[in-house]
């Protein structure tokens, strides 16, 4: 019983976070905000999309 | 009273999280180049960590521990911080377009960054009660968003100086990150 309650409070944590995520994306950025950059090109993680280097052309 | 003002000071100065527990080095290193970014992220960061620091010990005393679930606190943390970071970055672009300028390119970072993972399970192991667990919450993140603002202010002069060519960029911000904390360890023992 105890780890059917964890499966589906797990279940529930996880539905609720892929919710969110859609609502949020379907949110339409403000107005002057479409093109936001971080500043960040001083972390080496390349992975992250706010990364400046998804941003750089190819051969660059 | 007094207990809870050393748990500030604490946390804010003698157990930094950045340069003590060595916790949140890529923002540390990454959105340090400039005040204004490491303004932008250290209010962000204290926004987010104060709202998780309050669901998850909710979450956990509320939830968790009546269903026996005290297992799942970690697994539990990053899905509801995550999911946070989701819904806070939705609520600022539907109210205030003039933070979501400000915050917004940050908020999605913070959802990796570890220092509320920390503050959200040290709230826990360390026992704490509802008025210390908000100190703590308050405490930590401003130690963070301190030490960006003094370390993007040197990286800003670096910028100026003339640094010899081996050490330009993040060499020297390492070396400096290492003096202040060396500097910062001499809180030490103030509490």
């Amino acid at each position: 019983m105890k780890y059917l309650l964890a499966i589906l409070f797990f279940g529930a944590l996880v539905a609720i976070y892929i919710v969110l995520y859609l609502m949020n994306k379907k949110t339409p950025r403000p107005e002057g905000c479409e093109d936001l950059k971080a500043d960040c090109d001083g972390c080496k993680d390349y992975a992250c999309t706010n990364n400046p280097a998804h941003n750089q052309v190819k051969g660059e | 009273m007094g207990e809870l003002m050393a748990l500030l000071v604490t946390s804010v100065l003698v157990n930094n999280v950045i340069l003590t527990q060595f916790l949140g080095m890529c923002p540390f290193m990454g959105v340090s180049k400039k005040k204004s970014s490491a303004i932008g992220m250290g209010v962000a960061v204290v926004f987010v960590i104060v709202v998780a620091a309050l669901v998850t010990y909710a979450l956990y005393y509320l939830v968790l521990v009546p269903l026996q679930l005290e297992f799942m606190d970690l697994i539990t943390f990053i899905l509801v911080i995550a999911s946070l970071v989701q819904l806070t970055e939705m609520f600022i672009k539907k109210t205030s377009p003039a933070l979501y300028k400000s915050l917004g390119v940050y908020l999605p970072l913070i959802t990796t960054n570890c220092v509320v993972l920390n503050v959200c399970l040290v709230n826990i192991s360390n026992s704490y009660n509802f008025a210390q667990m908000l100190v703590y919450s308050i405490g930590t993140p401003l130690g963070f968003a301190l030490v960006l603002f003094i370390f993007s202010t040197i990286r800003e002069r670096l910028e100026q100086s003339e640094v010899p060519n081996a050490f330009v960029g993040n060499p020297i911000a390492l070396i400096v990150a290492a003096i202040m904390a060396m500097a910062f360890s001499c809180f030490t023992g103030i509490v």
